[in-house]
Formats: C-alpha cells, structure tokens, sequence
C-alpha cells in the first residue's frame, strides 16, 4: 500500500515532464498524457484513500532520511482520513479540469504547459496532503504556490494577468515566510521535523495554555497569505485573469484551501494555543463580511466567485477557530465540489458569452440549459439551499460559533458572538450575492435584447468535454449532504455536534427572506442589476501595500539601481575616462616634433645632473 | 692657465651646439649643431688628459675616436637626410611629423 | 698673463664667436663656412693643449671631409643660397633657455669643480703622431679594431641607404 502512495505522488510530476516532453508533438498524444494521468492519479487516490476514511489506522511510512545537523528531515508520508478526504477532492477536481480543459482549451497553442502545470500542481497538492515531514510539506506548499504564478500567467499576454500572477505571488511567498519560521521553531522545539511526532508530542499535554503561541501565529500567518484572509486577500480576485479551470482547480478547491488544511492537520498546535485561534477568529469574522460586500457590488462574474470563495473559506476557519475541527472540514470539502462547479460553468457561460461581465449576460437559461441546471446547483448550495450541501456545512458551521459563543472554552466569548453574528450576516449576503448573480446571468432580458434581430450575438452551449465535469460535480452538490449526516464513514467515529435542526430552521426562513427581497429588487430594475453597481468604500488595502511596500521597495531597487550605475559604476567608467583623458593629455607631448623631444631630453638630463650633484 | 678655461669654453660651446640644435630646422644645419657638440666634447677630453698627463694618453685618444665616430655618423645623417629630401622633397624637420600621436578618429563606443 | 694663455684666450673667442654664427646665420652655406672657422679655432686650441696630432686630423678630417659632406649634402638638397628668413623654428626663446640652462648647469659644475686648478703645459708629453700612435696600437688597439668595424658599417649602412631608394624611387 506504501508504494502505492509513493507512486500517486509520482505520477503526476512524471505526467508533467512527459506534458512537456511530448509538447507540441500531436493533440492525441499531450491531451491523452493528460487526461490519462489525471485518471491514473484519481483511480491512485482512490485505491490510497478509500482504505483509510472512518476508523481506519492510519498509514504511516519513512522512505528515506537525511542526516544533516539537528532533527533529520525525512520523507515520511502520513495517510489518515484527513488526508484521505482531501487525496479525494484534489484528484476528482484535479482530473475533472484535465477533461474540462480538453474543450475550454481547444486550441489553445499554450496547451502542453498548460497540461504539465496542473499534472505538477496536482502532484504538488498530493504531497502536501500526505506529507508527514514538515519540510516535505513545504516543499509541495511552495511548488504549489510556483504552479499558480504560472498559470495565472497563463495569458502573460495580458498585463492584468502578469500583474495578478506577480501578485498572487508575493502575497503567499510572503506569507509562507511564517510557514518557514513555525517549522523552524517547531523543529527547534520538538527535535523533530516529523508533523505525527510532533501533534503527538502536544497531544500528550505537558504545555501550558499559549506555551506554543509563537508557532501557532505563524502559521496563522501563512494560512491567512494562502487563503487570502484579510489582510491577505487581495490577491485572489486579481488572480481571474487566470484561465477558468485554474481558477476552479487552484482558487476554489484545492490550494487556498491547503490552508485549511493545515489548520486542520496541526490542529493539536492550535488548541494548545488558542492564542493563534482568537487571531484566526478575528480574521475569519472580518474577512467573511468583507468578502460577501465585495462580491454584492461587483459586476464581473468571476470575481463574484473569487470573493465568495475568500468568503467561505473564512466560514472554514471560523470552525476551526472555535474546536469545530469537522465542521470547518466539512466544509471545505462541499465548497471544494460546489465552488469548483461553480467556476467550471461559469467558465462554460464566459466561453459561450465571450464576456466576464455579468451585464453582457441574461436570459442565458434557454440557450444554455445544462449549464443553467448545474449552476443553480452550485449557486443553490453556496447559497445554503435545503437539501444541497451547502446548507448542511454552512449549518454545522454556523452552529458550532453559537455553541462556542454560548460555553465555548478556546476563544473569547466577545470575539465567539462577533464570529456567529458575522457569519449569520454573511450567510444572507451569500444568498443575496448567488442570487442577484444567477438572476442577472440566467434569467431577465438577455443583453443586447434591444438589438435587431440579426445582430443577437451567437450563444453556444458548451461542449460535451465541458459538461461531463459539470454534471458529475453535481452529485456531491447535491447529494453531499449525507456526509454531514454520517460523517462517521469519512472522518471516523467520535462525537459531532453538526447538526442543529432549529438554526437550520431559522437560516432557511432567513434565505427565504433574503431571497424575496432580491427578487422584488431586481424586478423594480427592470431584469437588470438589482441594485447598481456601487463603488464601495474599501478598506484601501491595496493602497496601503502600495504606499507602504510597494513604492519602498521600487525606490529602493532604483535607488539600488542608481547606486550601482552611478556610483560603482562610475568608478570603473571614470578609471577609463580618466585612463582616456590622461591618454589624451599625454598625447599633447608627443607632437612629433623631434627638437621639441630633444628639448625635454636635454632639459631632463640637466635636471638629473643637478640632482645627481645635490644627492652625491 | 686655470684648467677651467678650456673647460668653459668647451661648455659654451656645447651650449651653442644644443641651442643650434633645437632651433634650426634644416636638418643639415641640424647636424651642424651635432658637429660643435662633438668638438666641445674633444675640447673637454684634450683639456682634462693635458692636466692629469695621463700615461695612457686617454683623453686624446677618446678625442681622436670621437672624431672617427663623429665621420661615421655624418655620413650616415647625410644619407638619412638625402632619403628624406626624396620622399618628401624637403628637408623641414618641423614638417616631419609622423612620430606624432593622433587622436583616434572612432572613439569606442562604452 | 703668459703667451700660451693669450693665445687661447683669441682662439677662445674666435671659436665662439663662429659658433654662434654658425647658429644664428640666415644663409645655410654661410652656416658651413662659419664651422670650417669654428673648427679650425679648436684645432688651434687642440695644438696650444699639447695635441698635436688631433690637431691636424682635426683638420683633416672634420674640416676635410666632414664639412665637405655637409656641404655636399646642402647641394644635393637644393639649399637655397641667398638668406633665408624663416631657417629658425619658433621655438627660439625656450632653445635659449634650455642651452643655457645647459651652459649653467655644465660651467657651475666645471668653474665650482676645478676653481684653483692649474693646468700646467710645461712639462706636458707633446701628443704626437709618434706617442699616439704607439698608445693607440699598444693600449688601444682593441676598441681601435671595433672603431674600423664601426666605420665599415657606416659605410655599408650609407650605401644601402642610398640604393635601397634608388631601387625603390617613386614608391
């Protein structure tokens, strides 16, 4: 079983390399690298997960060990349901874009490093999830991160997409800086590297309440660069110039929520320093309401999805920050299905439309029809509509911060009200923002309704490639909810408080509401935008990275680039200027004249004569 | 008489033969000037073994070698003279310049 | 002031004199003549320092041969004979300064150097075709023998440079 792990984290990064090999040398060729990888990886991660959800002892193995000063640094894997779930989720997302992007990229000249890009960052993301050694871990959080720079850049064509790559970039590296420095300190402090060694070593107490504060804020820290958490979170919105899919594979499913993840894998750290959980819990309130009012107000479609999904991923770590640990990750898994979903229809709408933006959209619903019906879905359960999933975690979430606001113990009782009282606002707003998008998309007067006849742009359903992925990303929509019923199948048997039948009462009565008065909105607009796009007033949060970093360093670099061309550089260019200009002033002397050299000879003989009498 | 009699004479004329030597530009007057060196030189070489009576004669003899140098140079100047007025049809040493230094005309670029 | 001093006292002053000419004359083949008067000058002074025999080869072959070559090379060279205004270069003034920086340097060292110095011709070995000879083939003969090798490359050297361009003319 070992070696079949071994051999799931390899297959995609050889895929990725044989993507490359192959390059332009035939579609059948790199498209069937791709697709058939992507299901060789999925068909792994099933035979590797399915065997350790529930009660299942979980898998663990040393490949190989360094000896270097200090802790060794192993690669040792670590398969427990966690990991299990996740295997899942990465590979299913991770296969069904391979598919997806056989019809979203066709013809795309970039196709094979395209290919080779999501097989690296699927072999990234599977090391990182069954990674037992904390720099292994790192090692796929970094590539993970390199991997989205590139495909973010996918179109580098396009300035806003270099610009958003750049800075997507930044923001995590920068952030993964507190990554570095937890493993450094963790290491430090345990003598090892080892993440089941070490949640072990705290499980068996012996540390006093915030004794380990320091490693937990780190990695805080990181997670908040990751899953763009405020103040962190402006990278992902910019991140759309991205290519759907990546944006779908990346951006919803599987990389901003590696920082879930590691909450949840090094939760033990966290509930001895519940320190770093009140930070968590402060960030997660702000940033969910944060996010939902951005993604009322926006008109670009994407970026509708791209704030949701920082909202929600703010509901995860709201869990997590109040003990919820199943709760937060089951809800990472039904974001992971619904948002994904999410992103590849709306993908399939921008490639029949040719446009972002939710004003080219309307009346979509007759001449998309599949597309229509998953996407209600997926708007459905982020949304949090009975029976999908959505509602189901997004309950189990919102009652796990009522529970902590009412005799929860980790965080403070002030900040636990504020998080519930955040993510029950939120709550509205996501129905608000899902159904103002699915209204202004699908239903009302199409756009260019007023034209004459024959100028009605063509609109095209999306191919078969396209909906395949679509529809099978439907069923966990749909039916997931009977994870958070019986959760003891995927996470193993121990006690879970994640239903609570009043609040989800009292939330659907609340969607239901919220749902009206949108609807009377948008039909006082006309079938239009329910209410006009209004410039909000932001925190400047870009500005103040602007000011702050941004103008800094770019003073700094051209103060450095100025030091070193007119300073160190002008030393060298003036020892040749002047080596010249002596050059040329000795030149003078020698005019060819040979009395004039006489008359210097005779002149420096006398002189030499005089010297020689005073000396001697 | 005082031995520095011939030895001034023989400085001065010398000088006068640096002087003739700087100043004029013909160059056989040139060589002109060399020739009053040389027998400012001899000057000095007689005046000196007159004093000291050397038994080897050294000072006269250094002269009369001086002098058989100093043929064998003027032949040679002359010659060189002659091929100069040749090739260039004068004999201005204020003209003959080549040794000079020029400025490069391209100037490499940095 | 006895005769031998008064004679070369006049000698003296015939020498510099004509050397002077010989630098400052407008007229090139007036500048020869002044050196054939200059040379003669020392010549007489060579016989009043007890130097015989380089006197008369002073005169043999610096005013016999030497002065004839030059004049020979101003004839060949197309010398104007009348004056010539422009003979000098510009550079006349700092020719005089350097020469008499050269006069100063040279007569402080003789005139500081042998103040006092009595140059005593009394006794003087008279330098004879006889006492020169015998030193020059007796002590030194050696650089006698590469002084001839000397003169024999001057005159090969003279000759291929008067060939080589003959050969070569209207390159």
């Amino acid at each position: 079983m070992i070696w079949v792990v071994l051999l799931l984290v390899l297959v995609p990064f050889i895929s990725a390399g044989l993507s490359l090999l192959v390059g332009h040398g035939g579609e059948v060729a790199e498209r069937g690298i791709a697709v058939g990888a992507g299901a060789l990886g999925l068909a792994l991660a099933g035979v590797v997960a399915f065997p350790h959800l529930g009660d299942a002892t979980p898998l663990a193995h040393v490949f190989a060990a360094t000896t270097a000063a200090g802790p060794p640094i192993e690669l040792a894997f670590y398969v427990d349901p966690l990991s299990a779930v996740l295997l899942l989720l990465a590979h299913t997302v991770a296969f069904l874009v391979q598919v997806y992007s056989l019809g979203y990229m066709h013809g795309d000249p970039r196709y094979p490093s395209y290919a080779a890009l999501v097989s690296l960052f699927t072999g990234a993301m599977t090391l990182v999830v069954v990674a037992d050694d904390l720099w292994v871990l790192l090692v796929g959080w970094e590539l993970m991160g390199a991997c989205s720079y590139f495909l973010i850049s996918h179109h580098w064509e396009l300035p806003e997409a270099r610009a958003g790559a750049v800075k997507a970039f930044l923001m995590t590296r920068t952030a993964d800086l507190g990554l570095l420095f937890a493993i450094l300190v963790l290491g430090l402090r345990f003598d090892s590297y080892r993440i089941s060694t070490v949640m072990a070593a705290i499980a068996d107490g012996g540390f006093g309440r915030d004794d380990l504060w320091l490693p937990a804020v780190l990695l805080t820290a990181a997670v908040v660069g990751k899953s763009a958490q405020f103040p962190l979170h402006t990278w992902l919105p910019d991140a759309m110039p991205g290519p759907t899919p990546i944006s779908a594979l990346i951006h919803a499913a599987t990389m901003v929520a590696a920082g879930v993840f590691l909450v949840a894998r090094t939760y033990p750290l966290f509930l001895s320093a519940p320190a770093a959980l009140n930070v968590l819990a402060l960030v997660a309130a702000v940033t969910m309401l944060l996010a939902a009012f951005y993604a009322l107000f926006t008109s670009d479609l994407k970026r509708v999805l791209a704030w949701s999904t920082v909202s929600q991923l703010a509901y995860m770590f709201g869990a997590l920050a109040v003990g919820a640990w199943s709760a937060g990750v089951l809800h990472l898994l039904a974001h992971g299905a619904f948002k994904a979903l999410l992103f590849l229809a709306a993908g399939a709408v921008v490639h029949a439309v040719g446009s972002t933006s939710m004003t080219a959209m309307g009346g979509l619903r007759d001449k998309l029809p599949d597309t229509f019906l998953t996407m209600s879905l997926g708007f459905g359960a982020l949304a949090g509509v009975v029976p999908l999933v959505g509602f189901f975690t997004k309950d189990a979430v919102i009652g796990a911060t009522w529970d902590a606001a009412l005799h929860g113990r980790l965080v403070w009782p002030w900040l636990a009200w504020l998080l519930f009282a955040s993510a029950v606002v939120t709550a509205v707003l996501t129905v608000a923002y899902s159904l103002r998008a699915w209204l202004m998309v699908f239903l009302g007067s199409p756009a260019g309704a007023d034209l004459a006849e024959g100028e009605v742009p063509e609109i095209a359903e999306a191919p078969p490639s396209m909906k395949v992925p679509l529809y099978l990303l439907a069923l966990p929509t749909a039916l997931g909810g009977l994870v958070v019923v019986y959760p003891e199948a995927v996470l193993g048997s121990g006690e879970y408080h994640l239903l609570h039948p009043e609040l989800g009462l009292v939330m659907t009565v609340l969607v239901a509401l919220t749902a009206a008065v949108v609807v009377r909105a948008w039909r006082r607009s006309g079938g239009r935008d329910p209410w006009r796009p209004r410039v909000l007033p932001q925190p400047q949060v870009d500005r103040v990275y602007d000011v702050g970093l941004v103008r800094p360093v770019m003073r700094l670099a051209r103060l450095a680039r100025a030091g070193d061309r007119d300073v160190i550089d002008a030393y060298a260019d003036g020892a040749a200027a002047g080596a010249w200009g002596l050059g040329r002033v000795l030149r003078l002397a020698q005019n060819g004249n040979v009395q004039g050299y006489l008359m210097v000879v005779v002149v420096g003989a006398c002189a030499l004569a005089v010297v020689a009498g005073v000396v001697a | 008489m005082p031995l520095w009699w011939p030895l001034l004479l023989s400085s001065l004329l010398f000088a006068i033969g640096v002087y003739g030597v700087l100043v004029r530009r013909n160059a056989v007057l040139v060589l002109m000037g060399v020739e009053l060196m040389l027998n400012a030189v001899n000057l000095n070489l007689v005046a000196f073994d007159a004093y000291f009576r050397d038994v080897l004669h050294g000072g006269q003899t250094f002269a009369l070698f001086v002098i058989v140098i100093a043929a064998a140079e003027i032949g040679l100047g002359l010659a060189i003279v002659l091929l100069v007025f040749r090739t260039h049809g004068q004999i201005d040493v204020d003209t003959m310049r080549e040794l000079a230094d020029r400025e490069e005309p391209a100037v490499a670029e940095r | 002031m006895t005769v031998v001093e008064v004679l070369f006292l006049l000698l003296g002053l015939v020498a510099v004199g004509s050397a002077l000419l010989v630098v400052t004359t407008r007229t090139m083949v007036h500048a020869a003549l002044w050196l054939v008067v200059t040379l003669g000058a020392v010549a007489g002074i060579f016989l009043l320092l007890a130097a015989e025999f380089l006197a008369w080869v002073q005169i043999l072959i610096y005013v016999g041969a030497v002065v004839v070559l030059l004049l020979f090379a101003l004839m060949l060279t197309k010398a104007p004979t009348g004056p010539q205004p422009d003979l000098d270069a510009r550079r006349a003034l700092p020719a005089v300064a350097v020469a008499g920086l050269v006069l100063a340097v040279l007569g402080t060292t003789v005139v500081a150097g042998f103040h006092g110095v009595e140059l005593d011709l009394d006794g003087a070995v008279v330098g004879s075709a006889q006492t020169t000879g015998a030193t020059i083939f007796q002590q030194w003969v050696l650089p006698f023998e590469v002084l001839s090798v000397l003169l024999l490359a001057a005159l090969v050297g003279a000759i291929v440079l008067s060939r080589g361009t003959a050969r070569r003319g209207g390159e």
